[in-house]
């Protein structure tokens, strides 16, 4: 049912926005894609739209949804917590000094920004892992890294904005790490986009190792599950998507974190379940939120904002309502 | 005697950091009788469990299982010869009693597996067995003390090995659960030519299911061997460090109690 809804937003979003176009034009361009009529002038204007602008931007809003939602739903079982989000290692507070360090030092470069906001994430991720695997290799001591390694590039973000020229550059960063898709063009979609599918492709076809895991190192191992490599796999995996996601459009916080929860209290805890649902609520979610931003009066919001102020009460309302205890205390 | 034992711990000597906690630990476990783990708090019992199952690398000797070292097999290979049931189990989400117990298969799944529905149907057998299925789509952490325990038997069983290790199965549970556990892990130990082993606080316990015993004293072995011949009054006062006296009961069962002339009080 959820993905009947998914297609329907799908639909709406390719027909709406500053320059509408209506179901009848829709069809006509998909077929002549496939049929063997070519569009005349009158269409060449939606076909821009479409094409160039609409398309890439739709398909990215889909696959960023389902990366950081599949993100949560792992790095929530591996942590054994419902109340963690991919950012717990750090991928995003790296991410955003990469953007920002991008930004400050070779400013027009958008493949540079892109390119430093991944590699930044990742090297965030693998520091935190390190520190934790050389303390004791424990869930808390891995979070406890995470911790520091944010800290440590929250502050350099901000170093970054003080040193930043405030009417060009600091503007730029505010709104980077804000998160948003406008600048989405065929190539992101194409390069992060194919990233983070082979990102979901993988970890779908691992995710039932994820319950055994949920339960706790020792009773993991006791069932015999590898779990100090399997936690490294996921964890790499994972970051990848969020990674990729994060340099493409910014940081989009929220999503990671609500969107499993929502997931498991609707379709339960079992990962066989509960990754691909997750994956298909995230998509819809984060579509209907960048067609949101994209539609509102008074100009484009960033899609990261609207996450927060719209996902927050969402998810206030369900916890309200829903005693079905997708998790315990 | 020269029957390969299923399970047998040589020499084995545990460290954490600078504090000795085992020394020397050496005993072997038959099939078919459950043996019973005693000793008071900080003995080192949890320790030597998990050297038993292969959570804890001993710094000296080994643990031998089926013929085979534990520290020198897999995860996998361990998880197919020795099932757990832990002390207790509280989940961060919720499962219900059926995922928990096709979770006893993980070993067996491979990489990229996840059970197929003949693993499902195993798994609601196994709750049948310990007639349990009514349990089975019920929320795991809904269920009471006993039921768990009872689901996590039911995985350790699924999980089809040929030894069962079982932690302090009673401590939780309330007073007609404890006897059920333990018959039921006595039945299955019997029925299925298990080598189980279990810790216990209680001697009580210890007497009425156990058949062979080891008497675990800081750290190191204090008295191993069949019950008949360890479990007496000397044996449990240097164990326990207090006095006890041995009644014997109705139906030729017999139980322990602190020494009617301690007046009633434990300190000495």
């Amino acid at each position: 049912m959820t993905f009947l809804a998914l297609c329907a937003a799908v639909l709406i979003a390719l027909s709406t926005g500053k320059y509408p176009i209506d179901l009848a034009t829709l069809s006509k361009l998909f077929l002549s894609l496939i049929g063997p009529e070519k569009t005349g002038t009158s269409l060449e204007g939606p076909a821009l739209v479409l094409w160039s602008i609409r398309l890439p931007r739709i398909l990215m809003s889909l696959v960023t949804g389902a990366a950081l939602s599949v993100a949560g739903v792992v790095f929530q079982s591996l942590f054994k917590n419902p109340l963690v989000s991919p950012s717990i290692l750090g991928v995003t507070s790296g991410a955003n000094f990469g953007a920002a360090l991008a930004l400050l030092l070779f400013s027009g470069s958008a493949t540079t920004l892109e390119a430093s906001a991944f590699i930044w994430g990742l090297i965030a991720v693998a520091l935190a892992y390190q520190i934790g695997k050389r303390g004791d290799n424990t869930v808390t001591t891995m979070v406890l890294a995470g911790v520091i390694v944010s800290a440590l590039f929250m502050a350099g973000l901000s170093y970054i904005k003080c040193k930043a020229d405030p009417l060009g550059q600091l503007p730029e960063i505010v709104f980077w790490t804000m998160g948003s898709f406008n600048t989405v063009s065929w190539k992101d979609a194409a390069q992060g986009g194919s990233l983070i599918v082979f990102g979901l492709l993988l970890s779908h076809f691992r995710r039932w190792g994820l319950n055994p895991m949920a339960l706790g190192d020792e009773e993991a191992m006791s069932l015999g599950v590898d779990v100090y490599g399997r936690r490294a796999w996921h964890i790499l995996i994972a970051t990848l998507m969020v990674a990729a996601a994060t340099a493409s459009c910014g940081s989009i916080g929220w999503v990671g974190l609500v969107i499993p929860h929502t997931a498991r209290m609707i379709i339960g805890a079992d990962h066989d379940a509960l990754l691909p649902y997750s994956a298909l609520l995230g998509a819809l979610f984060m579509l209907l939120m960048d067609t949101v931003a994209r539609i509102l009066p008074g100009g484009e919001i960033p899609v990261g904002i609207l996450t927060a102020i719209i996902g927050a009460p969402c998810f206030g309302y369900l916890l309200i309502r829903n005693k079905s205890r997708a998790w315990s205390d | 005697m020269g029957k390969e034992k299923t399970l047998a711990v040589h020499d084995l000597s545990f460290d954490y950091d600078t504090r000795p906690t085992l020394r020397d630990i050496d005993f072997s476990v038959e099939p078919g009788v459950i043996c019973g783990l005693l000793g008071p708090n900080a003995s080192g019992k949890s320790t030597l469990f998990k050297l038993i199952n292969g959570i804890l690398k001993p710094k000296r000797g080994r643990v031998i299982v089926e013929g085979m070292e534990v520290g020198c097999l897999p995860r996998s290979a361990v998880a197919g010869l020795m099932a757990v049931v832990p002390q207790m189990t509280t989940v961060a989400f919720s499962f219900s009693a059926l995922q928990m117990v096709v979770m006893g298969r993980t070993a067996k799944l491979g990489a990229l597996g996840r059970p197929s529905k003949r693993d499902y149907r195993d798994a609601e057998a196994a709750l049948e067995d310990l007639g349990v299925a009514n349990l089975k789509h019920r929320a795991f952490n809904t269920l009471s003390g006993g039921e768990r325990q009872i689901v996590l038997l039911a995985r350790a069983l699924f999980q089809n090995p040929s030894i069962l290790l079982l932690d302090e199965p009673t401590s939780h549970l309330d007073f007609k659960n404890q006897y059920l556990i333990m018959d039921m892990v006595r039945s299955m130990t019997r029925s299925r030519n298990l080598t189980s082993l279990v810790t216990l606080h209680d001697p009580n316990m210890a007497a009425r299911y156990c058949g062979q015993m080891v008497m675990l004293k800081q750290g190191r072995v204090h008295r191993k061997g069949m019950t008949e011949d360890v479990f007496e009054e000397g044996a449990l006062e240097s164990l326990y460090g207090m006095k006890v006296s041995i009644e014997n009961g109705p139906q030729g069962k017999c139980f322990v109690m602190p020494s009617a002339d301690s007046r009633a009080s434990v300190l000495q």
